[in-house]
């Protein structure tokens, strides 16, 4: 679980980028945190890692403040995923570079084979194993990521744009990974997207920020509901959203609208 | 009124000489006048922090000097003159477009252009260092790297940053040689910019340039 509250946060240059934000993420969720570019995302989630402290207020991880914590006493509770893969590629082998957290965390070899066969297992990389990690495609390098940071079984995963830069058949096969992830092991995700049409799909529960503030905090069926204008928040409609409203039909997912109008599986998302 | 790259260059290079020419009471008015002129160009974060940074390196000389038998003066002089000159660079950099830089080495130092976009890369490539490097710490502390324990473990873990750096400085520097030659790049790079035309205060400051670097010349005549 993870709590802000009453968060403020500004950097160097002293401009405000998160002004005064509560939230609580539960153990379980899959919510996507939204806004437009600046609007404070990375900012608040580099809040919830301990990659920043806050200027004022608390950052709770599991009901503790984690004002005097780095990211590395954090990363078994929490898993943090950067946009560019390229920059944190260490080893030789996918198995190296997923066992290097536990190898850090000074856990038993015996313990180590176990997380990372686990983690590799969890993000389709199994067969991978033995290839070189920069030999990969660019989604395959992103599940690298996550398995990577999954390794280390934290309760929650933190992924940021995460689907950034990929094809459709890549973007839906990690999203049915994570989605996997959290049904069947209760992880936690928070994904910060600018792709409406994932969070409408994968997530549950929807945060916005506006210029560092919360200013949406709720299931994402009502933030796509049609009565908001998002565009003020710098966010679009999903086109599934624009479509189920021009033609009156309630669908949450793409197959469902498909199925709903008749449609062939696949015809639209 | 702005001082041209040429005359810019010409400026460091006299001071690097001066540095050896001139008496310490001089030099060290140099560096009094350079502080305040880096500091009317730019006073941001970065510059507070090059200037800190030089500080902690002359110190770190200065002590080294006295630890291998210098005396006091010459080590405090040794000091000085190292940071009169690197400040000096820090004010060409500050003043100066890099690309305005390297057209005026081609263009009146005859450098050749290969060397001049050498040094113009390595210039540019130090801020996007910077910013990667910071990531890539970020991203392995995410995984479970820390900083911590005595030098020699602080050291070897701190390969695990170095090491995807490296890797992608190598990456970007592939990408960058091919698509300058996609570009173009080539002799006449240089060569095809709007020449740098020097005005009154260039002819001005070059000619107390050439006073000062003269002083030995004329200064016992005084």
């Amino acid at each position: 679980m993870i709590e802000a509250k009453a968060v403020n946060f500004a950097y160097h240059r002293g401009e405000p980028v998160i002004n005064d934000i509560s939230c609580k993420v539960e153990n379980g969720e899959f919510v996507a945190l939204l806004g437009h570019n600046g609007s404070g995302k990375t900012t608040l989630s580099r809040l919830f890692m301990a990659l920043l402290h806050p200027r004022s207020g608390e950052v709770l991880v599991d009901g503790v403040n984690i004002e005097n914590l780095e990211p590395a006493d954090l990363a078994h509770q929490v898993g943090y995923v950067f946009q560019n893969p390229d920059l944190q590629i260490l080893e030789d082998t996918v198995f190296a570079e997923v066992a290097y957290g536990p190898r850090c965390k000074k856990k038993s070899e015996t313990a180590v084979k176990e997380q990372v066969d686990a983690a590799l297992e969890a993000m389709g990389l199994s067969d991978l194993a033995d290839a070189y990690p920069r030999t990969l495609s660019f989604g395959q390098k992103r599940r690298l990521g996550v398995a990577a940071a999954l390794a280390l079984s934290p309760q929650t995963l933190i992924l940021d744009e995460i689907t950034n830069g990929q094809d459709e058949q890549e973007k839906n096969n990690m999203m049915a990974y994570l989605e996997r992830l959290n049904q069947e092991k209760g992880i936690t995700i928070i994904l910060i997207t600018h792709d409406m049409n994932i969070a409408r799909e994968y997530a549950r529960r929807a945060i916005v920020l506006q210029n560092g503030d919360l200013v949406f905090d709720g299931t994402t069926a009502d933030l796509y509901d049609g009565k908001r204008e998002l565009s003020e928040w710098g966010l679009s409609q999903p086109i599934i959203a624009t479509l189920s409203a021009r033609f009156s039909v309630e669908g949450q997912t793409a197959a469902e609208f498909c199925e709903k109008l008749h449609l062939k599986e696949g015809a639209i998302g | 009124m702005k001082i041209t790259a040429f005359t810019q260059l010409i400026t460091v290079l006299a001071v690097t000489a001066w540095v050896f020419l001139l008496p310490v009471p001089v030099v060290a008015t140099i560096l009094v006048l350079e502080l305040a002129l880096l500091l009317y160009i730019k006073h941001d974060r970065l510059t507070m922090a090059a200037i800190g940074a030089l500080t902690v390196f002359t110190g770190m000389m200065i002590l080294l000097q006295l630890l291998f038998g210098s005396p006091l003066r010459v080590s405090l002089a040794g000091g000085l003159r190292m940071f009169v000159m690197t400040t000096a660079f820090l004010c060409l950099l500050a003043a100066t477009k890099i690309q305005d830089i390297a057209q005026a080495l081609v263009e009146k130092f005859h450098l050749p252009c290969e060397y001049a976009f050498m040094l113009t890369t390595a210039l540019r490539f130090v801020p996007d260092f910077l910013t990667d490097s910071a990531t890539t710490l970020d991203a392995q502390s995410c995984r479970g790297y820390s900083n911590r324990g005595n030098i020699f473990k602080r050291l070897y873990s701190y390969l695990a940053v170095v090491k995807p750096l490296v890797m992608r400085a190598v990456a970007k520097s592939d990408t960058l040689a091919l698509s300058m030659e996609l570009k173009g790049f080539g002799a006449n790079t240089y060569q095809n910019m709007c020449p740098q035309k020097l005005g009154i205060v260039d002819y001005v400051v070059l000619l107390i340039v050439i006073v000062l670097s003269t002083y030995p010349l004329w200064s016992k005549y005084l």
